[in-house]
């Protein structure tokens, strides 16, 4: 499990100073004497996900930006597949109904993208505060967005055969 | 302990600043794969683009594609472990889901484009 060194210290207490041989690593140099210099202080963005609750184990906010980079993966291919469309309608001269299929997949997907900022701060504050992860609610959304692209596709392809 | 590796130790230790799990090198692939992503799709784009005849949408997916590699070019990868408590990846987040977005932004030009072309 997670030993000493893997654990990231709270923001901004000097938690060296509780036991300054910890593995043998010096002391961080003090400032002048009586003075507290803490060892880092927590800066990071956005102050509404790190100001609150306690450093989560590193490997967890490390899964929950990896979640979060599927989102925008998954934002991205949704752009990519309304560019893909693009491309085909300008190669084979398709009907103008794709391109707005293609433009509607574009738009989607950078709203999933910035969802993906949402999902992030939701988890990594309940990581933080220790409650349970909030539902992943963009997750309906685009299984009902994406079958529905799917199935109108489908439509479109069986009535352009004929 | 750090040992010499002999045949009987079974259980290699990792290094002890390490996570066993490679939860940082996991990461950092994840980041790289959403970015080659960003670069391949708008590099999709512009040649969408360029069968369009738009040098401006051109111009802009190709400005994304160079947003997107550009920081990963110019800057080493610190690898930097989180148990040095210095994860800020808030910035990158960000910058990622703009450059997305900015490409959605694009290829909804370019259908239209298209579309506008196609009725033309």
């Amino acid at each position: 499990m997670v030993d000493e060194h893997e654990r990231p210290d709270a923001g901004g207490t000097p938690a060296r100073d509780a036991d300054p041989d910890t593995d043998g690593v010096p002391p961080a140099p003090e400032g002048p004497p009586g003075r507290q210099v803490p060892a880092w202080v927590d800066e990071r963005r956005p102050r509404s996900v790190y100001g609150v609750g306690q450093e989560p184990d590193a490997r967890f906010s490390l899964a929950n930006e990896r979640t979060a980079l599927a989102w925008v993966r998954t934002g991205l291919s949704l752009v990519a597949g309304g560019i893909a469309l693009t491309s085909f309608a300008t190669f084979a001269d398709l009907s103008a109904v794709l391109d707005v299929v293609a433009a509607i997949a574009c738009v989607a997907g950078a709203g999933l993208s910035v969802w993906a900022l949402v999902g992030w701060q939701r988890n990594e504050k309940a990581l933080r505060l220790d409650r349970p992860l909030p539902s992943p609610r963009a997750l309906p959304v685009l299984v009902v967005g994406v079958v529905a692209f799917g199935l109108g596709l489908g439509v479109y392809a069986v009535f352009s055969a004929w | 302990m750090v040992s010499a590796a002999g045949a009987g130790d079974d259980a290699p230790r990792a290094h002890p600043s390490r996570d066993v799990g490679l939860q940082p090198e996991r990461t950092a692939l994840a980041w790289q794969r959403t970015i080659l992503s960003v670069t391949v799709g708008s590099l999709v784009c512009g040649a969408t683009a360029l069968r369009l005849d738009q040098p401006v949408i051109v111009v802009a997916a190709a400005a994304v594609a160079i947003a997107a590699m550009l920081p990963s070019v110019l800057r080493l990868p610190e690898g930097g472990l989180p148990s040095h408590g210095h994860l800020r990846s808030w910035r990158f987040l960000v910058r990622m889901v703009l450059l997305v977005s900015a490409l959605g932004a694009v290829g909804t030009a370019a259908a239209l484009v298209s579309m506008l072309q196609g009725d033309g």
